[in-house]
This record gives structure tokens, C-alpha cells and sequence, in this order.
């Protein structure tokens, strides 16, 4: 059997998990395959790796053992372990036993159970917060169109607050001009704008393709996010509309679905 | 004589209080106010009832038109369809709660008022739902005023307040726009000054405090005001009332129950 070149790596919320895999491909010579245990439904981070990282391969996890039977030889394999995933009970196919086990963590905390699990601790970004028992609420959005305006609104009033304290947020959001946004907030870091996903625009009726938010804080009025974010969704033909106006406004080269 | 003018209390009883007795404290002869008594805000019936209680000369809101006449605001006046369905809530549940002889003052209220060289407005004089912000164009700010014919207009509607002083190369350069007529009046018109009273119920300048202006006719003086109130109060009435919680949220931090509506440019045109 081949040897693989596997790296685990997990870490609390906003710590800097993708990041650090981010920086390993773009400086490594050899392709790379990635894969995120814990995602579920919502695969936010595979999402805005399969489309900003050159040389990387999301492998979705009913791949898993497809791939582990016949893998992609020289090529690095990247594991990312959602920070809700227990450690201690994690068990991986046999293929992966032998690997290298990676943990992400904020500048001096203990986070003992991390460094207790991990061959090399990596120091990640100081966050804002850590909270002792952080809520995951996500929801899968694919098929919506949001109005940009309302979503930077929401987005506001989430990350200040509005719905309970949030540590970490991020999603991918279809809006109402065909592109597709890249969202992220950690407490205490400095605000970022969105980032514009390297995917064609789409004006051909609702998006095939994955849009959703994960958050992670505490006391969340769940029900008050879902809702808001229904208010910023557009309706059908509002949705023809600007699609209309994407057409219209189309240059040779752009790329559309 | 000494005026108090204030505007867009939105429902915020607490807010109009704590403004009505800073007006008080500083022997005021007469109080105008520009509107939007309702909407947003828990409490639209004892806001309408102490303002006709004081006899206080009012003219109507662009939510106190929707209020009567259904909601009539255009779109394109809200500045996302997250602002716009929270609008459409806020006025459902007004329009649920209001008194019908409440919904008949409102109904009565004139879209202007004067005051010798004072005009009162609540948007522009060209419609209640029209934003004078500070950053409009100096020319339309100008023809605003000068189709009053009044020497300080005052408005609200933004919910920012400001004083604007447009001086007479402004209007020289105007000129060219209009007819003959106004051409000769506008030569010798003095300086005109457009001074938005800002909002006691509703502010968006980054704190709750609600803000009114005061203008001495004697010193020829206008005082931007910035009053604090217990807002905590109305925040929790907003919640009891199953207004959305949002709305107490934003006005805690002074950023307007649903949404700053910021498009200067907008002129309705229904
Ligand atoms: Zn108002
Ligand atoms: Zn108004």
C-alpha cells in the first residue's frame, strides 16, 4: 500500500485551521487534497478552498474511502477537524493512522486537550474570545439570492451582537449581481470586508451551487438569524430581474452559469 | 422670540419627555414639530396625544401619511429589502394599534407651516418623503428653500441634525437654472439656512440620545441640542410590545430602528 502524506489538523474556532492549510499548499511544490470532518451539509470552508487555492482537490468525505484506496500518490492530504469534533474518540480509517497530527491554537492559551493530542502545536491568531461552551447553528442557503445590501446589514447586526455573543461567522452568500461572497468574522481581529469567490456569475435562475452560513457563540437567538436572513432573500422575479441586467451587462470573457 | 423645532419622534414617548422638558429648561415661546409622530416606536397613541395636549403646530410625517393613507412610501425609498420588510412590520403593527381619532389628527395635519421668513417642513417642500441630507446638491438645496420663500427652512426626515447656511454665489450660479422671476429675487435674497432638527425618536448618529434645535430670533442663533433619555425604557416597551427586538437593538446604539435610509439622490417621484 502506498504511504500517504497525512496532516489532522484541528483547533478552536477561528484560531486559523484553513489559514495555515491555505499557506502549506500555495508553498508546497506538490498538489493537495483536502478534507473537512465536521462540516456536515454546510461545506463553507471546502468551498472557499476548492475555489481561491491553485493545486488543491476538496474531497468531499463519501470520497473518503474511494480515495483511500486508491490514492492520489505525492500528493499531500489535509484533514481539517471541526473544533466540535471529539479528539479523544476520534477514530480514522487505518490507511490514515500513520499521520501527522497538527493542532492550531491562539497564542498563550493551555487549550490542553489540543496540545495533549497534537505532534506539533502551531500559534494561530489571537482571538477575541474563547468561550466554554460555544453553540454551532448553521444553515445550508443554496438556491437563495440574497440583497447585498440587507445581507451587509445582517452581517453588521450578527458579528456587533445583535443575536448573541458570536465568536466566529462565516458563510457564502449568493447575491443579487451573480457573484458569490465569501464571509468571515473572528472576534477581536480586525474587520474584514467580504471576498469576492473566483466562480463564474450566475444569471440562469436560482444557483446550483452552495451557499450557506455556520456561527459559533453563545445564547444565539437562532430563530431571530434565520429569519433575518430569509428578509434579505429575493423572490423569483426579482431575482429575473437583475439576472436580466447581468446579461445585459455582460463583456466578452466574463464567465457566467 | 425664541423657538424650539423638533421632528421624527417615531413612537418614542420616553424620547419626546426627557426633549419636552429640556425645551423647559430653556423658556422657549413656541414649539413646532415636523412629523413622524408614529411608527417604529411602542408607544404612537401617547406620543400623538401629548403633542395635541401642548397644541404643539405639527406638520405630517412621511410615516404619518402612510399611516392614513396605507403604505404609499415608493420602494425605492427604503435602501434594502431587509429595511423594507422591517418598515412593512413596524407600520402593520402601527396601523394595528392606532386610535382611529389619532389617525384622524394625523390625517389633518398640514404639509407645511409658516412662521414669518420660518417655513416648516418635514422632508422638502417638494414631499414629505424626500431626504435633504447635508451633502445635496448646494443648487437644490438653494431652489428648496427659495420655493418656500422663506429665509430658514427647517426640516427632518434624515434623522441627522444639521444647519446649512447657503450663501448668495450659490444662488448667483442658481439662478441660471430658473425663470426671470425668481432671478430678480434671488439677487437680492439674503443668506438662506436649511436646519434639520434631527430626530427625538429615532436618531442614527451613533448614540441614543434624541436631538432637537432651538432658534433665537433676537441673537439670530440656532442650537443644535442633544438630549439623553432613559431609551432602556423604550427598548423594553418595543420588546413587550412584540415589536421585532431588532428595533430595540438599533436604537441602543443610535443607528434608527430597521435601516439608515442614505440615498441623497432619491427624489420620489410618485
Ligand atoms: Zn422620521
Ligand atoms: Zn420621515
Amino acid at each position: 500500500m502506498p504511504s500517504l502524506n497525512i496532516t489532522l489538523v484541528s483547533g478552536p474556532p477561528g484560531a486559523g485551521k484553513t489559514t495555515w492549510i491555505r499557506q502549506q499548499v500555495n508553498s508546497a511544490a506538490e498538489t493537495a487534497v483536502y478534507l473537512n470532518l465536521g462540516s456536515g451539509n454546510t461545506p463553507i470552508d471546502s468551498t472557499y478552498l476548492a475555489t481561491e487555492v491553485a493545486g488543491l482537490t476538496v474531497l468531499p468525505v463519501e470520497q473518503l474511502t474511494d480515495f483511500l484506496a486508491q490514492p492520489l500518490v505525492g500528493s499531500a492530504v489535509y484533514v481539517e477537524l471541526g473544533f466540535h469534533i471529539d479528539l479523544t474518540s476520534l477514530i480514522l480509517p487505518d490507511q490514515m493512522a500513520d499521520c501527522q497530527r497538527v493542532t492550531v491554537l491562539p497564542p498563550a492559551t493551555r487549550q490542553t486537550e489540543w496540545r495533549n493530542w497534537a505532534d506539533l502545536v502551531v500559534t494561530g491568531v489571537k482571538t477575541g474570545m474563547a468561550l466554554s461552551q460555544p453553540h454551532l447553528w448553521r444553515s445550508v442557503l443554496s438556491g437563495q439570492v440574497l440583497d447585498l445590501a440587507s445581507l451587509n446589514t445582517f452581517w453588521y447586526e450578527l458579528t456587533h451582537g445583535a443575536y448573541g455573543t458570536v465568536q466566529r461567522a462565516k458563510g457564502i452568500f449568493d447575491v443579487a449581481d451573480g457573484r458569490s461572497l465569501y464571509f468571515d468574522f473572528v472576534a477581536g481581529l480586525a474587520e474584514t470586508t467580504y471576498l469576492e469567490l473566483n466562480l463564474p456569475l450566475w444569471c440562469n435562475g436560482r444557483p446550483d451551487r452552495f451557499s450557506g452560513i455556520e456561527v459559533v457563540g453563545e445564547a444565539l437567538d437562532q430563530e431571530a438569524i434565520a429569519e433575518t436572513i430569509k428578509a434579505c432573500c429575493l423572490e423569483d422575479h426579482v431575482i429575473a430581474y437583475y439576472q436580466q441586467q447581468i446579461k445585459d451587462s455582460l463583456e466578452p470573457g466574463d464567465e457566467v452559469a | 422670540m425664541k423657538i424650539a423645532v423638533m421632528s421624527c419622534i417615531h413612537g418614542n414617548y420616553e424620547a419626546l419627555n426627557a426633549v419636552l422638558s429640556d425645551i423647559d429648561d430653556h423658556n422657549v415661546d413656541k414649539i413646532y414639530c415636523l412629523g413622524d409622530l408614529v411608527g417604529y416606536g411602542p408607544h404612537p397613541n401617547a406620543v400623538v396625544e401629548m403633542i395635541r395636549a401642548l397644541d404643539i403646530p405639527t406638520c405630517q410625517g412621511c410615516w404619518d401619511e402612510d399611516i392614513v393613507e396605507g403604505l404609499n412610501a415608493c420602494e425605492c425609498s427604503y435602501p434594502s429589502v431587509l429595511a423594507e420588510k422591517r418598515g412593512k412590520l413596524a407600520h402593520e403593527w402601527t396601523n394595528q394599534v392606532i386610535y382611529p381619532e389619532v389617525r384622524q389628527y394625523l390625517a389633518q395635519l398640514p404639509l407645511s407651516l409658516r412662521d414669518d421668513n420660518l417655513c416648516f417642513v418635514h422632508g422638502s417642500p417638494h414631499n414629505q418623503h424626500e431626504y435633504l441630507l447635508p451633502e445635496v446638491d448646494a443648487f437644490v438645496a438653494m431652489e428648496r428653500v427659495l420655493t418656500t420663500g422663506a429665509d430658514i427652512l427647517f426640516c427632518g426626515h434624515t434623522h441627522v441634525p444639521y444647519v446649512r447656511s447657503l450663501d448668495a454665489s450659490q444662488m448667483q450660479i442658481r439662478v441660471k437654472l430658473a425663470d426671470k422671476s425668481e432671478q430678480e429675487t434671488s439677487f437680492s435674497a439674503p443668506l438662506k439656512r436649511i436646519v434639520n432638527a434631527g430626530s427625538v425618536g429615532e436618531p442614527r448618529h451613533g448614540r441614543p440620545n434624541a436631538t432637537y434645535v432651538i432658534y433665537d430670533a433676537n441673537t439670530d442663533q440656532i442650537t443644535l441640542r442633544e438630549v439623553e433619555y432613559d431609551y432602556e425604557k423604550t427598548c423594553a416597551a418595543i420588546i413587550e410590545k412584540g415589536l421585532p427586538p431588532i428595533f430595540a437593538w438599533r436604537l441602543a446604539r443610535g443607528m434608527e430602528f430597521a435601516e439608515r435610509a442614505d440615498d441623497p439622490t432619491h427624489v420620489c417621484e410618485r
